[in-house]
C-alpha cells in the first residue's frame, strides 16, 4: 500500500517538475524533492515488507519443525523416509515452505490490492487511462488462465521426471563397482547421458509452455503503458478520434504515464515469486505425506508371528512364523536389503505387518541395539543410560565391561564422564555399535533386539559379543539380525529372509 | 561480480544459445528502456505542440512515435520470451552435458582408487550440486545485457546534456560499487554460519534417522527434537541477518532510482521533451542493476556446489578404448600355488578370515591384501581392464541396478539376447520365477532388486555372471538364503554348466553343498 503511495508521490513530483520545466516556471526543485521523498517511501515499504515476510516465513518454519521432527523420527522400517530423504524433508522442504511464506504470500496480497490502488489513483487524474489499464486486465486474466493451467500441469510432470533422473544417477553411481567389473561403464554412461539429454529436451518443451504465461504478462504490461502513452499524447494534441469525457493537462498525463507500469508491477513480482510458490506447494505436499506412527500391535507375554508379511512398494518380507518365549536366541539372516532390520522393527511394534498376526511384548519391555546407535551430546555415561535414566554407575560400568568398552573407557581421562559430541568423534563404528548394545543391557528389558551386533568387529571382539548374546539369551528373549554364521550357528532358531 | 564459473568448457551449442539469450535480453532491456523514454518524450512533445496551436499539431509527426511505442511493446515481450527460453535451453543442455561427462569420468575411473560415492547420500548430494549450477548458466546472458542496457540508458540521458549523463554515471557507479562490496562483506559471516548450521542439522537428522528404532524404543523423541530445534534456531538467526542485508540492497536500488531520476531532471540542460525522455531512461537503467545484484547474492551457494564437484572434476577424461578385449584364459595364482584355467577351487577359512577380500580383489573391486597373480603377474601390477577380462563375479551382496531383469543381465556383456538370458536364468534356477511374472524379463525391479527375495536376487546376480563369458567365475556365498532342494538343483545345474563351458571357478561358501563343485580347497590363511 505504501509502495503505491511512494510510486504516486514520485510520479507526482516528476510530473510537476517537468511541467515547471515545460512552462519555464519555478517548482523544479520541489518536484525533485518529491521524487526523492517518493523513493524513500518505497524504500521503507519494500524493506519493511521483506523483513516482515521473512519473520512470517520463520514463524511458519518453526511451527512446521515442531510437528515434523518428532514425526520424522517417530516411525521406523520401510515406511519411514530414507536417511537422505529425512534430511531433505527436515531441511530443504521446510525451507521451501518458508521461502513461499516469506516471498510469495506477501506478494500475492500486494498483487490483489496493488493494481486496484493504482487504478484508483490514476482515475483521480484520468478516468480514461484508468479504464485502459482496467480493460487490458480482462484479456490478461484469460490469457493467464489458459497459459497458467497448462504450465502448472507441465511443471508437475517435469518435477517428477527430474526426480526420476536423479534417482537413476544415484542408483548407477552406487553400483559403479559392479558396472566397472563387467566393463559396462561405456554403455551405462551412454545410457545415463542420453537419459539426461532426454529430460533436458522434455524440460525445454515444458518451458516453452510455461514461459508463455509470463510472456502474456509482459505483453499486457507493455501494452498498457503503450496505450496510456498514446492516449495521453493524442489527448494533449487534441486529435483523439473520439471526444474524451475529460480534459487532460500535461501534469496529469505525465503522472498517469509514470504510474502506468506500477499497475502490472505487483503481478510481475508475483510471477517472479511463482517458482517459490510451486516449490513450496510441492514441499507442503511431501511433508503432509510423511506417515504417522503406526498403532502398537497386540501385547503378549511372548513374541509370536504367524504368517507375517511386511510389504511396501517393490519389496516383500515373509511370510514368517515363529514363537519366542521368555528366553532363547533367534537369528534373522539374509542379504542386505532383504528386510532384516524391518522385521526387527515389526517385532518391536514399530512397523505394521500387511498380513498375518503379530503379538509382541509391550514397548517398555523391549530394548534395541541398532547398527548406528544414537549419540547425544552429553557424557558417555548418560548416553549409556538413555534406556533407563535411573541406572546406577555400577550397572553402567558393568554393561560397558560386558561389551568390551572398558579398555576404551580406561584410556579416556574422564572415564565414563567423558563428553561425547553428536558425531561420536573419537568412537569407531564398532565401538559405537558396542555402546548401543551396552545401552540395551543397561535398559534391562525382557526382549533384546540387536541389529548386526558383530559387524565392524575384529574376530576376537566378535567372539566376545557372540558369547555375551548367547549368555543373555539364557535369561531373556534375544532376537538378532545378522550376517554372521558363527552367531547363527548358535541360535535356537534361524529365520532366513 | 561473476566470479563463479561453469566447471567445464561449454559446448558450442550452449554458447550459441547463450549468445542468442544475450541478444534477446539486450533487446528486451533496451526495448523496455526505449519504450518508457520514448513515451515520456512523446507525451511532453505532444503537450508542447498541443499548446502551440493547430499549425504545430499539424507539423507534429505523431504517427511514427506512437507506432514505435506500440511496436516496442511487442518487441519487448517477444525478446523477453526469447531470453527466458534460450537461457534455460543453454542451462539445461549445459547441465545434461556436465552430468553425463562427470558420470562418464567417474564410471571410467579405476575402481580401486576412485572416490567412494557408494552411499546414496553422497551421490544424491552430487546430483543436487550439479542442479545448483543451473542458475549460473541461466543468468549468464542477462548480466552483460544488463550492463549494455545501462550504457544505452546512459546514452539516452546524454541527450539531456553531459552534466546529466555524468551524474547518472556517478549514481550507477556508486550503486554498483556499494552492491559489489557491501553485501558480500556483510553477509560473509552469517552466510558461513547458515551453511555450518545447515550442515550440522543435516548430519544430526541423518544420524538420528539412522537411530530411529532406538529413539522410539527408549522414548527419546522429545529430547532429540529439542536438540534439532536449537540448531534450526541458529540457522534461522543467520538467515534473518541475510534477509535483512538482501532487503537493504533492494531498498538501496529503489532509492538510487529516485535519486538518479531527480538528479537527471535537475542537471538537464535540454528541452522539456528530452528531459522527460532522460528522466524515464534514468529510472529504467537502474533496473538493470537489480539483475546484477541478485546474481551476486547467490554467488556463495554456487561456489559451494562447485567446490564439492571438484572431486569428480579432478578425475581424468575417459579413454576411448576402455572395454576389455576377450583374452586367452590365464592361470590364477593364490600365494605360491598356481591353478590352470578351468580349475575349480574352493576358498576355505572361518568367517572374517578374508575370503571375500580375495574374491573382490580378483574382481578388480579393491586393492588386494593377499599375494595374487594372474598369468604369473602380480595383480597389483595389472591394469583393471586385464583383470576384468578374466573374471566374472557373483558377489555376496547381489548388487542389482534399478531397472528391469533384462537390464541387469545385459550389464554382463553387450549383445545378450533373450534366449541367452533364459539359458542363464535356467541354470541359476530362476527362470520359472521370472517367466511367471507378467512382464517376464521386462519386469521392473525396484532399487536393489526390489520385488525379488534375498535368495532370488543372488541367483539373478549369478545368472548375470554366467552371461559375462569370462574364463573364471567368482562366487561368494552363492546359495545363501536358499532351501536345500533349490540349493541342490542349483549346484547340479552349475556343475553341468561348468563342464559344458570349461570355465574356471573360485568359490567361497560356508555351506557344504556348493563346495562340492570344487576339486581343490585352498585355506585363505595360506595365501600370503
Amino acid at each position: 500500500m505504501s509502495d503505491v503511495a511512494g510510486a504516486a508521490v514520485f510520479a507526482w513530483g516528476a510530473a510537476s517538475a517537468l511541467e515547471a520545466k515545460l512552462q519555464g516556471c519555478p517548482g523544479m526543485a520541489a518536484g525533485a524533492a518529491l521524487m526523492v521523498l517518493g523513493g524513500l517511501l518505497r524504500l521503507a515499504s519494500q524493506y519493511g515488507a521483506q523483513v516482515l515476510g521473512f519473520d512470517e516465513g520463520r514463524a511458519l518454519a518453526r511451527l512446521r519443525r515442531a510437528g515434523l521432527f518428532p514425526r520424522l523420527l517417530g516411525i521406523a522400517g520401510p515406511a519411514a523416509p530414507a536417511l537422505g530423504a529425512t534430511a531433505t524433508l527436515g531441511i530443504d522442504h521446510v525451507a521451501a515452505e518458508q521461502a513461499r511464506a516469506a516471498r510469495f504470500d506477501p506478494v500475492r496480497k500486494a498483487a490483489t490490492l496493488g493494481p486496484i490502488l493504482v487504478v484508483l489513483v490514476v482515475a483521480l487524474q484520468s478516468k480514461v487511462a484508468a479504464l485502459i489499464l482496467f480493460l487490458t486486465l480482462i484479456p490478461f486474466v484469460i490469457g493467464m488462465i489458459l497459459a497458467g493451467g497448462a504450465a502448472r500441469q507441465a511443471a508437475d510432470r517435469q518435477m517428477a521426471a527430474i526426480t526420476a533422473l536423479s534417482a537413476l544417477y544415484v542408483d548407477r553411481i552406487r553400483h559403479l563397482p559392479i558396472i566397472r567389473h563387467f566393463a559396462a561403464e561405456e554403455r551405462i554412461a551412454r545410457q545415463a547421458g542420453s537419459a539426461a539429454q532426454d529430460v533436458a529436451e522434455r524440460t525445454i518443451a515444458v518451458l516453452r509452455a510455461a514461459f508463455l504465461s509470463s510472456a502474456v504478462l509482459e505483453f499486457f504490461a507493455a501494452l498498457s503503458v503503450a496505450l496510456v502513452a498514446v492516449y495521453c499524447g493524442f489527448s494533449l494534441l487534441g486529435i483523439l478520434p473520439f471526444t474524451p469525457p475529460e480534459h487532460l493537462d500535461y501534469r496529469a498525463a505525465f503522472f498517469v504515464l509514470v504510474l502506468a507500469p506500477e499497475f502490472y508491477l505487483p503481478m510481475r513480482r508475483l510471477a517472479a515469486a511463482y517458482h517459490e510458490k510451486q516449490l513450496g506447494e510441492a514441499a507442503e505436499k511431501a511433508l503432509a505425506d510423511v506417515p504417522e506412527p503406526v498403532a502398537r500391535p497386540a501385547v503378549s507375554q511372548r513374541v509370536s508371528l504367524r504368517d507375517v508379511i511386511v510389504d511396501w512398494p517393490g519389496h516383500r518380507i515373509g511370510p514368517i512364523s515363529f514363537e519366542l518365549g521368555a528366553h532363547g536366541l533367534v537369528c534373522v539372516t539374509g542379504p542386505t536389503g532383504s528386510g532384516k532390520t524391518s522385521l526387527l522393527a515389526a517385532i518391536a511394534g514399530q512397523v505394521e505387518p500387511s498380513k498375518g498376526s503379530l503379538a509382541t511384548l509391550p514397548a517398555e519391555a523391549i530394548a534395541w541395539a541398532g547398527q548406528v546407535p544414537l549419540l547425544l551430546p552429553t557424557t558417555l555415561e548418560d548416553n549409556l543410560r538413555l534406556g533407563r535414566p535411573d541406572a546406577t554407575g555400577e550397572e553402567v560400568a558393568e554393561a560397558a565391561g560386558k561389551v568390551g568398552l572398558d579398555a576404551l573407557i580406561g584410556r579416556r581421562e574422564g572415564g565414563l564422564a567423558t563428553a561425547i559430541d553428536h558425531h561420536g568423534a573419537w568412537l569407531s563404528g564398532g565401538e559405537r555399535r558396542r555402546l548401543g548394545l551396552a545401552r540395551a543391557l543397561v535398559a534391562d528389558r525382557a526382549l533384546l533386539l540387536a541389529d548386526e551386533p558383530t559387524a565392524d568387529l575384529d574376530a576376537a571382539s566378535a567372539e566376545q559379543i557372540i558369547a555375551l548374546l548367547v549368555a543373555e539369551a539364557r535369561q531373556r528373549a534375544v532376537i538378532v539380525a545378522t550376517h554372521d554364521e558363527r552367531l547363527a550357528a548358535l541360535a535356537d532358531q534361524v529365520i532366513a529372509l | 561480480m561473476i566470479g563463479a564459473r561453469f566447471p567445464l568448457p561449454l559446448p558450442p551449442r550452449v554458447k550459441g544459445r547463450i549468445a542468442l539469450g544475450f541478444a534477446a535480453a539486450l533487446a528486451a532491456g533496451a526495448g523496455g528502456l526505449v519504450l518508457l523514454a520514448l513515451s515520456g518524450w512523446f507525451l511532453t512533445a505532444a503537450a508542447l505542440a498541443g499548446a502551440s496551436g493547430a499549425a504545430a499539431i499539424a507539423g507534429f509527426n505523431y504517427l511514427i512515435p506512437s507506432a514505435a511505442i506500440r511496436g516496442l511493446a511487442v518487441v519487448r515481450t517477444a525478446a523477453r520470451y526469447g531470453e527466458r527460453l534460450w537461457s534455460h535451453e543453454a542451462a539445461l543442455h549445459a547441465l545434461a552435458g556436465l552430468r553425463s561427462s562427470l558420470f562418464a569420468r567417474l564410471a571410467h575411473a579405476d575402481g580401486r582408487t576412485a572416490p567412494d560415492l557408494s552411499s546414496g547420500d553422497a551421490s544424491a548430494r552430487l546430483i543436487g550440486d550439479i542442479g545448483a549450477l543451473e542458475d549460473l548458466v541461466v543468468r549468464r546472458p542477462g548480466i552483460p545485457a544488463a550492463f549494455a542496457t545501462m550504457l544505452i540508458g546512459l546514452g539516452a540521458v546524454g541527450l539531456a546534456g553531459w552534466q546529466a549523463a555524468l551524474l547518472l554515471a556517478a549514481v550507477l557507479a556508486a550503486l554498483l560499487a556499494a552492491l559489489a562490496l557491501l553485501p558480500p562483506r556483510l553477509s560473509a559471516a552469517p552466510a558461513a554460519e547458515a551453511a555450518a548450521a545447515t550442515a550440522e542439522l543435516r548430519r544430526m537428522l541423518v544420524d538420528y534417522a539412522a537411530a530411529r528404532s532406538e529413539i522410539i524404543t527408549y522414548g527419546l523423541a522429545e529430547r532429540v527434537t529439542a536438540l534439532l530445534t536449537t540448531e534450526a534456531d541458529r540457522l534461522d538467526e543467520a538467515q534473518r541477518k541475510l534477509a535483512r542485508i538482501e532487503a537493504a540492497s533492494n531498498a538501496l536500488l529503489i532509492l538510487g532510482s529516485a535519486i538518479a531520476a531527480a538528479a537527471t531532471l535537475l542537471a538537464s540542460t535540454a528541452t522539456a521533451p528530452l528531459t522527460a525522455l532522460a528522466v524515464l531512461a534514468a529510472t529504467a537503467s537502474i533496473e538493470g542493476i537489480a539483475a546484477i545484484a541478485r546474481s551476486s547474492t547467490r554467488e556463495a551457494a554456487v561456489a559451494e556446489g562447485t567446490q564439492r564437484l571438484r572431486v569428480l572434476l579432478a578425475l581424468p577424461l575417459p579413454k576411448a578404448d576402455a572395454a576389455p578385449k576377450t583374452e586367452a584364459p590365464l592361470a590364477l595364482g593364490l600365494g605360491s600355488a598356481e591353478f590352470a584355467p578351468g580349475s575349480r577351487i574352493a576358498l576355505t577359512g572361518p568367517s572374517g578370515s578374508g575370503k571375500t577380500r580375495v574374491i573382490e580383489a580378483l574382481a578388480g573391486l579393491r586393492e588386494p591384501a593377499h599375494v595374487l597373480t594372474i598369468g604369473g603377474k602380480p595383480l597389483t601390477q595389472l591394469p583393471t581392464a586385464a583383470i576384468r577380462s578374466q573374471y566374472a563375479l557373483a558377489p555376496q551382496e547381489p548388487m542389482l541396478i534399478a531397472g528391469t531383469v533384462a537390464d541387469n543381465l545385459r550389464l554382463a556383456r553387450p549383445g545378450i539376447d533373450a534366449q541367452a538370458m533364459e539359458q542363464a536364468l535356467r541354470t541359476a534356477q530362476l527362470w520359472e520365477r521370472i517367466a511367471r511374472m507378467p512382464q517376464g524379463l521386462d519386469t521392473v525391479l525396484g532399487e536393489d532388486g526390489g520385488v525379488l527375495s534375498g535368495g532370488e536376487r543372488k541367483r539373478l546376480s549369478l545368472a548375470r555372471a554366467l552371461l559375462a563369458g569370462r574364463p573364471w567365475l567368482l562366487l561368494d556365498e552363492p546359495t545363501e538364503g536358499l532351501d536345500a532342494a533349490t540349493e541342490a538343483a542349483l549346484v547340479a545345474a552349475l556343475a553341468a554348466w561348468l563342464n559344458a563351458s570349461g570355465t574356471g571357478l573360485l568359490i567361497a561358501s560356508h555351506r557344504t553343498a556348493p563346495l562340492a563343485l570344487a576339486s581343490v580347497q585352498v585355506p585363505v590363511g595360506e595365501i600370503s
